[in-house]
């Protein structure tokens, strides 16, 4: 099993892992102790454990959606409760998961080990962090309990203004969730500038770490806006405002300008923890240096700035000028080349290394493959002729999910499996964990490449009803839908199995010369017994023109 | 570490107040005078010159208040570099939804900017007028 | 290496969770009682809260871009409609708010000052002339606000101020008016209350010639309102 494999490449002799017994998840005991803590590995687990919770909702939404659309004409609900999950569906995905996810649960953990620190800067607004994003969170779900919202997720006014739905609690709660997002982005660029151990320079850190620091550079600056959109469209749904309203000589296109100019980047907060995520997993399952260290760094940091001169291709249909339309697409196009700087450069980690097949490898490739698809889907998106025929399609859909599900979603699973025996100090098992992923990166290709078709072919997204000409589509892409479902659910399944029962990982399950595995599995309390040497660069695996060996497993 | 202690070394985290008091009743002082200022000419009628000499003087204003009050002045980069960047993003924003505002088709604007006007009657509702407003 | 054994008392609390007196001098950075475990000197610490501090503000003047973006958009579409409403707000109230915010930026800057110089009891007499600039500063507003509605000049659906009836865009100034100067106004009753906690903090003798980081922190919290005002003053009552 993965034990065994690792250790064969190893290059010490083996010895039979640790665990370690006295850690974080025992050294103080009591839910007050978790509930109370500041300690960031504890705050990560319990983020974990909300935005799976957070996850699963969505997944319900998702399904009811997919399974409504299993037929042209009314399956089993309503067309408002339809317009209810799609926009629920997104609203929690986006809010509650995908923007949350890798920072709060990975960032958080493993942030301050690869920076040699013992917790991040201000432990106390990582906590409150969690907190707000539970009060946050609450405040959605009782939204969506007392009617929800049937704007979609991207509420525009005037509908969102005026719709009898009771959006004002899911605006509420995503003012709310902002805040945890500002909290969380602060305290990590806080920590990388001024927590970082003798030895890690700014270009000795992990990729990760300035994955994270884009990422949150990105949430510090654009979160406050959609915070003054959702109070601004809150406020004018509740008392009348009419900044938005067009009888009233407002800009309903106004609104869209400042929804975007947060939600565009907001999808660079998603991806640019997922892309930190691959780069320290391919460098561990290659077992070579990374490719353009330097290169990815910069262009994570390009992607953040960029980034944000890119919203208007979300409105190309919307009302706004042609002028405005044509330099927003120019600028599009030009994020993607960041992202094909860190693809090439991750393609050239791979070459000629010694490639470990695991369960986290899987995701990698997974991601690789997706991000491509997506990303050039989304270059051609980007390019107003022809989002005029694509916009509001399924062409969009299919193209966003790509990028969210197969490449954030599959650096999701990646990093879960990865660090999964450095946060419990146990291994899953690598079988049942080959199936699930088989499961999902064929389930995920049968659920969206149908889409692709579908909105090239026409069909509008949102519909509640189609042409009957799309049916034997929308099948297959609900038929995906299902194995895409049953693959989480084998990964839960096996992940819980493995906390309860799992074999002990050892400190470095995977020999990885990650800075994060030079402590115990699980790390102690303190994180280090003594603060490791940090000599070496991150992601190395041979000196410059050592021979490469070739390891049969 | 604290890339920044080599600078506190040099020149002291400027926040023991290496200057006087004084400094701030002179900058408040500058501050008074600005604000009288801009009260003057602001509702004097000169034209189109009205919002840059406005926003001149507010931003000196600014200035003042950001490097003295708020000790920019002796503080170290990074904390410059937060601020400008934050100020160069709402630039950002401004810029990207004048792009659209500025060069749209006037039928795509708000309806009473392009000569039909919302008659905005004294209860707050609104038709459309006849087009000589 | 690193003094990380530092027996600090004050493990994981982020510099401002003191515990009344004065820190030790700066040569003894382990014992100063300021110093969470997970930094290794105050300096470090400090210029981290300030890092901290700074970029919230960022965030701050990204939330009210927002809100200056609207008025320029609308300031661009109904131009002569923004200049004469411009002109039935009161001048006078409206400079003497602008005079009173940035007196009380002058006081809150000299009671840090003082503070650096051990004047703790002249710092608390600045604070508190801060608070009370406050204080005025939202008695005023609020008459200005009773006389809106008087006049019916309000936002949206409200709007039914006479003068103004049959302008373009007339209630979109007012929508403006009262959402920038109402987010405004929120953030001056916060900056009340982070002077006035400050203000406590410091009468209990918690701050020093050593630490006044919060003095100064809670400072600059209060000219970031003080700045909003200063745009916008001219934005809203002159042009």
């Amino acid at each position: 099993m993965s034990q065994s494999a690792s250790s064969a490449l190893a290059e010490v002799p083996y010895r039979a892992p640790v665990y370690q017994e006295i850690n974080y998840l025992n050294a103080d005991s009591g839910v007050m102790s978790w509930l109370k803590t500041l300690d960031h590995k504890r705050i990560g687990i319990m983020y974990l454990g909300s935005v799976l919770v957070a996850f699963l909702l969505g997944g319900i939404f998702a399904m009811i959606v997919r399974f409504e659309l299993s037929t042209p004409e009314p399956t089993f609900i309503g067309a408002n409760a339809y317009n209810r999950m799609f926009t629920l569906h997104g609203m929690v995905m986006i809010f509650l998961f995908m923007i949350p996810a890798i920072p709060g649960v990975f960032g958080n953990f493993v942030l301050p080990l690869m920076l040699g620190a013992k917790d991040v800067a201000f432990p106390r607004l990582n906590l409150l962090s969690l907190y707000v994003y539970w009060t946050g969170a609450a405040i959605v779900l009782f939204g969506v309990i007392t009617g929800g919202a049937d704007s979609g997720w991207t509420f525009y006014a005037p509908y969102s203004t005026t719709t009898p739905m009771t959006l004002f609690p899911v605006l509420l709660g995503v003012f709310i969730l902002g805040f945890s997002s500002i909290l969380t982005g602060l305290n990590f660029i806080v920590t990388i500038h001024t927590l970082r151990a003798p030895g890690i320079t700014w270009m000795k850190m992990p990729l990760f770490v300035w994955a994270l620091y884009a990422t949150s550079i990105i949430q510090v600056l654009a979160t406050p806006v959609i915070g003054l959109t959702t109070l601004l469209v809150g406020i004018e749904k509740v008392a009348g405002f009419g900044l938005f309203d067009p009888g009233r000589g407002g800009d309903p296109v106004l609104m869209q300008h400042m929804f975007w100019f947060y939600s565009h980047p907001a999808v660079y907060i998603m991806v640019l923890p997922a892309m930190g995520v691959i780069s320290e997993a391919i460098a561990t399952f290659a077992r070579k240096n990374l490719f353009g260290y330097k290169m990815i760094a910069y262009s994570s940091l390009g992607i953040a700035f960029v980034g944000f001169f890119a919203w208007g291709h979300h409105m190309f249909v919307s009302g706004q000028s042609a002028f405005d339309g044509g330099a927003f697409a120019v600028v599009s196009m030009l994020v993607g080349v960041f992202t094909a700087i860190k693809v090439f450069n991750w393609v050239g980690t791979l070459y000629r290394g010694s490639i470990q097949v695991t369960t986290p490898f899987v995701y990698v490739c997974g991601f690789l493959f997706f991000v491509v698809f997506g990303g050039m889907t989304g270059i051609a998106v980007a390019t107003v002729s022809l989002d005029v025929h694509w916009h509001d399609t399924y062409f969009v859909v299919a193209h966003f999910h790509f990028i969210m599900v197969g490449a954030v979603i599959m650096a999701f699973l990646a990093a879960l499996h990865y660090w999964f025996p450095k946060m419990f100090g146990k291994t899953y098992h690598e079988g049942w964990g080959m199936v699930a992923a088989s499961f999902i990166v064929l389930g995920f290709n049968a659920t969206f490449i149908p889409q692709f078709l579908l909105g090239n072919a026409g069909m509008p997204r949102r519909y509640y009803m189609y042409p009957e000409r799309f049916t034997a589509l929308n099948v297959a892409s609900t038929a995906g839908s299902t194995l895409l479902a049953f693959g989480f659910i084998i990964i839960l399944i096996y992940l819980v199995y493995a906390l309860v029962n799992g074999d002990v990982a050892g400190d470095n399950p995977w020999d990885s010369k990650g800075y994060e595995w030079m402590t115990s599995s699980p790390p102690i309390k303190e994180n280090f017994e003594e603060i490791p040497n940090y000599e070496q660069e991150p992601h190395t695996y041979r000196e410059p023109g050592e021979e490469v060996e070739h390891v049969v497993i | 570490m604290a890339e920044n202690k080599k600078h506190i070394e040099e020149h002291g985290d400027g926040h023991e107040g290496g200057h006087g008091a004084g400094r701030y009743i002179l900058i408040w002082a500058a501050l008074l005078v600005f604000t009288i200022t801009t009260v003057v000419t602001g509702r004097m009628d000169l034209g189109s010159a009205n919002l840059p000499l406005a926003m001149v003087i507010a931003t000196i204003k600014a200035t003042l208040v950001v490097l003295f009050f708020m000790h920019m002045w002796e503080a170290e980069g990074i904390l410059k570099l937060v601020f400008s960047v934050s100020l160069v993003f709402v630039a950002v924003l401004l810029l990207g939804v004048f792009g659209d505002i500025l060069t749209r088709s006037t039928a795509a604007l708000p309806s009473a900017a392009n000569g039909t006007a919302i008659y905005m009657g004294a209860d707050g509702t609104g038709h459309p007028s006849s087009p000589e407003h | 290496m690193s003094s990380s054994s530092a027996g600090a008392a004050a493990a994981g609390k982020p510099p401002g969770g003191g515990h009344g007196g004065h820190g030790d001098s700066d040569e003894r950075h382990s014992h100063n009682p300021h110093l969470a475990h997970h930094f290794d000197d105050i300096e470090t610490q400090n210029h981290a809260s300030r890092l901290g501090m700074w970029l919230f503000l960022g965030t701050e003047v990204l939330l009210f871009a927002g809100l200056f973006l609207g008025y320029s958009v609308y300031r661009h579409l109904y131009h002569e409609t923004f200049r004469f409403a411009s002109h039935t707000l009161n001048l006078t109230l409206g400079t003497i708010n602008t005079v009173v915010l940035i007196s009380s930026s002058l006081t809150v800057a000299l009671a840090h000052h003082a503070v650096t110089k051990g004047k703790n009891r002249l710092a608390l007499g600045l604070l508190g002339f801060t608070i009370l600039c406050a204080l005025a500063f939202l008695v005023i507003k609020g008459f200005e606000y009773n006389h809106k509605f008087e006049e019916g000049a309000l936002p949206g659906k409200w709007f039914h101020f006479e003068e103004m009836a049959g302008m373009p865009g007339a209630n979109m100034f007012f929508t403006v008016y009262f959402l920038a100067t109402g987010l405004h106004a929120f953030h001056v009753i916060v900056g009340m209350a982070i002077l006035i906690w400050v203000a406590k903090r410091l009468a209990r003798g918690d701050f020093s010639t050593d630490y006044n980081l919060p003095v100064e922190l809670g400072g600059l919290y209060w000219h970031l309102v003080d700045l909003v005002w200063i745009f916008l003053f001219p934005l809203l009552y002159l042009i």
